[in-house]
């Protein structure tokens, strides 16, 4: 009974926190967990392009991985899967699953899901090896515009790109 | 015969109306003349709902322009490349509030928060609140204070689960069931009412809507979370047993403004923690060939004292609405689930090993 009166007011002292408005699909915090930070090298393998959140499904070269690598010959790989934002923030920039090729290396950091049998995580960071954001910082990916690239004429948000 | 001559003077009466309106205002207009509010809309916009403290209700086009060009640098920031030998983010979490749970979140490229603030008559405001005029949503009735608290011990009442001194979870109970989650994160309605009524921007992303019109009635699509609101036209409201997640629309042109009023909700839908008795009324007014103005005003005594009013205009967009298919390859929801349900056994091994 003591129990469940103190139950009781531990939830009134919650609501607060209850309360306050969402801001993202979903809060990441039960999804993924703090004390398991993982940096994940490894090369795309594809992309699902879908909501509520896309997924980038990466290999990393492990001397005792499950599988053949696709893009790195000869060698055992581990897949892990990267939970991004929703795309169709990107389609309207004309960046589609095309824009970034199958193969190519990304860096990505975040934290591992609740589920540790699960090699999943957010991708807190993803980054080409050089630090350059993925889909930011080059002409070829519809990225926003900032004038600074002559490329960027007459391209942009709100323009779209066409042939999607 | 005698019906014909009433339908030609009908006829005449419409147009004259119909002239004077079109000198009035220059906007489209379907073949009945009634307005056309048909269109693609974003309303990404940096005007939150509440006024910020410290701003007047007006800014003048220096401030705004001085805060658009802040949030437009913070976007770029956002852009700029980070080492690419870092390591991984620091044990225990980064310190990420909100949403981002301490985790971190995603890269800002998936964000489209929007670049500008919202003009009416004109006007760049500093909140879409405009009555109260402090421009702040008036506080909860105790009435309200209390369903809430309620609602909040009686999930932790019912649950087994044990609180978690971790910063990224909710309260004890949250994940026990996936009803427990939130209407957004269960794919059913957008967060941050942006499905509506009230429609309002979620200053994070997907905030296209899509205006499709009859002589009967009107739809309102809304990308995030696909959701098609019909509003019919000079009808009843379906009787107060049928309550519907979006509340029951029905619609009725005042001049050249549709007035909308919104009942029949569901006890689950709850914006900003109102009763099923919600009523939301809207006014949708084409101001011209780019712009809607939308206002609309929010009435439930059980959890207001008063009615409180805002608006903000909708511009025209030629992007495309993408389909949100929020359930499809949704990894998310059977991730947090899975995550708690582990969280449980370990309780439990750690518990039997206890005692």
């Amino acid at each position: 009974m003591r129990t469940k009166l103190s139950s009781f007011l531990a939830g009134i002292g919650l609501v607060a926190v209850a309360s306050m408005p969402a801001v993202a699909h979903h809060a990441f915090g039960g999804e993924f967990d703090p004390n398991k930070p993982v940096l994940l090298k490894g090369k795309i393998i594809t992309i699902e392009w879908v909501n509520p959140h896309a997924w980038i499904h990466l290999e990393i070269p492990k001397a005792d991985g499950t599988t053949e690598c696709q893009y790195t010959p000869n060698a055992k790989c581990e897949e892990w899967m990267v939970e991004g934002g929703t795309p169709n923030t990107l389609l309207r920039r004309g960046i589609t699953k095309e824009s970034l090729a199958k193969g190519t290396e990304i860096v990505v950091d975040g934290y591992q899901t609740r589920d540790h049998s699960l090699s999943r995580a957010n991708g807190r960071n993803v980054t080409f090896p050089d630090g350059r954001k993925l889909f930011l910082g080059s002409s070829g990916t519809g990225a926003p515009t900032d004038g600074a690239d002559p490329a960027d004429a007459g391209r942009g948000r709100g323009r779209g790109r066409g042939g999607l | 015969m005698h019906r014909r001559l009433l339908i030609a003077l009908g006829s005449v009466a419409a147009l004259s109306v119909l002239g004077s309106a079109q000198t009035a205002t220059k906007i489209p207009r379907m073949p009945d003349g009634k307005p056309d509010l048909q269109g693609m809309y974003d309303l990404a916009m940096l005007t939150p709902v509440e006024r910020p403290n410290g701003l007047p209700a007006v800014l003048t086009d220096e401030q705004a322009a001085k805060l658009e060009k802040q949030a437009i640098a913070a976007q770029q920031a956002g852009s700029l490349p980070i080492a690419g030998d870092r390591s991984a983010p620091p044990k225990g979490g980064d310190g990420s509030v909100g949403p981002a749970g301490n985790v971190g979140g995603y890269n800002s490229f998936w964000i489209d928060r929007g670049s500008h603030y919202t003009s009416v008559d004109g006007q760049k405001r500093s909140s879409i609140l405009i009555d109260p005029p402090d421009g702040r949503v008036p506080s909860l009735t105790p009435d309200a204070r209390q369903r809430q608290a309620s609602r909040v011990a009686l999930v932790r009442l019912q649950s087994e689960a044990t609180e978690s001194t971790d910063p990224g979870l909710e309260a004890a109970g949250a994940y026990d069931d996936p009803e427990r989650r939130p209407l957004g994160e269960r794919c059913i309605l957008g967060f941050g009412s942006t499905s509506g009524p009230p429609i309002l921007p979620n200053y994070f992303y997907n905030n296209l809507h899509q205006i499709v019109q009859t002589q009967d009635s009107v739809m309102i699509l809304t990308e995030m979370v696909h959701d098609a609101r019909i509003v019919r036209l000079n009808a009843q409201h379906a009787p107060p047993h049928v309550r519907k997640w979006l509340g029951d629309s029905v619609g009725h042109w005042e001049g050249d403004t549709l007035l909308v009023e919104t009942t029949n909700f569901t006890d689950k839908t709850r914006f900003r923690g109102a009763t099923e008795n919600l009523k939301v009324t809207e006014r949708f007014t084409r101001v011209d060939a780019n712009t809607l103005e939308y206002r609309f005003t929010i009435d439930d005594p059980k959890t207001w004292d008063k009615p409180w009013t805002g608006e903000y205009t909708w511009p025209i967009t030629h992007d495309h609405l993408y389909e949100y298919a929020c359930h499809e390859g949704n990894y998310a929801m059977g991730n947090i689930l899975r995550g708690a349900r582990l969280r449980e056994s370990e309780d439990t091994k750690n518990k039997s090993k206890q005692q």
